[in-house]
């Protein structure tokens, strides 16, 4: 019972977040609604028995990616909060105008439909599976699986964050004309 | 109620609205929140998979290596445009037309 409060939460906080990022015309406001989206994810991992990766994605997300839009936003915002289209849909700055939407929305169905399709056939063949409350910590068997079967990827990783660290310095780096 | 449907439901519906998200903004940091959603899309398909389906933890290790990879991502792509603006001054999508300024 308690899995299922937190799964239909955890879904509602996820699409609604989700949603609220595609129709709010202000992009502060959009990172915000991401902000919810991705705590709403992390519930939906919960609910999957994937603690540390629920945990993972709650700091990395939350207190890295997300403050990282909102220092972008607030160091880039200033003359896009001036509008130059002409239209209703437009109105709001640098927002996307009504080509854009409707590209945006038409492309998005097509997809939708064809994975619809998809994952009809994946429903017939996985009837629901019930599991109890009470999930097994995954932190030791994680750490065994990262540091035994996938220590390349793991070192790699390390090599690509320092090389994003560094690039990131170099190329936001003010510069004299 | 849960299963393995409605997980890939959700997370083909994250997918969409990060699609959608992508295609119609005009502002670069918003096409960067919506290629979040879709990264998050993704990474929630591996676990649920992990979870009805193979009945190990290797989803779990891509999902992780996924979400290190969006950081990396959104590092780099912040720092992109920072360096954007000091040189056009609007993060306007259309603007970005040639690669050397």
């Amino acid at each position: 019972m308690f899995m299922q409060l937190l799964f239909g939460l955890s879904a509602l906080l996820t699409l609604s977040g989700a949603i609220a990022v595609l129709v709010t015309k202000n992009i502060m406001h959009a990172c915000i609604f991401l902000l919810a989206s991705l705590i709403g994810i992390a519930g939906l991992y919960a609910t999957l028995g994937a603690d540390f990766v629920a945990v993972t994605q709650i700091m990395v997300y939350v207190g890295g990616i997300v403050i990282l839009m909102i220092f972008a936003v607030m160091l880039t915002g200033g003359k896009d909060f001036v509008s130059r289209a002409q239209n209703l849909l437009g109105l709001a700055p640098s927002m996307g105008n009504k080509w854009t939407y409707t590209v945006g929305l038409l492309v998005s169905l097509v997809f939708l439909l064809t994975n619809v399709k998809l994952i009809s056939s994946i429903v017939k063949s996985h009837p629901a599976k019930t599991f109890g409350n009470e999930f097994p910590s995954t932190v030791n068997q994680l750490g065994h699986l990262l540091i035994k079967d996938h220590v390349l990827a793991f070192e790699l990783s390390s090599v690509l964050l320092l090389g994003a660290l560094v690039g990131a310095a170099m190329i936001a780096r003010p510069r004299k004309q | 109620m849960m299963s393995l449907a409605s997980y890939l439901i959700i997370s083909l519906a994250l997918f969409v609205i990060g699609l959608a998200v992508m295609l119609s903004r005009k502002s670069i940091v918003a096409i960067l929140l919506g290629i979040e959603l879709v990264l998050n899309a993704a990474a929630l398909n591996f676990v649920a998979y992990s979870r009805y389906v193979t009945n190990n933890l290797d989803g779990h290790i891509f999902s992780l290596f996924i979400i290190v990879i969006a950081a990396a991502e959104a590092a780099v792509g912040l720092a992109i445009v920072i360096r954007f603006f000091q040189i056009k001054e609007t993060i306007h999508i259309d603007e970005a037309t040639q690669l050397r300024n």
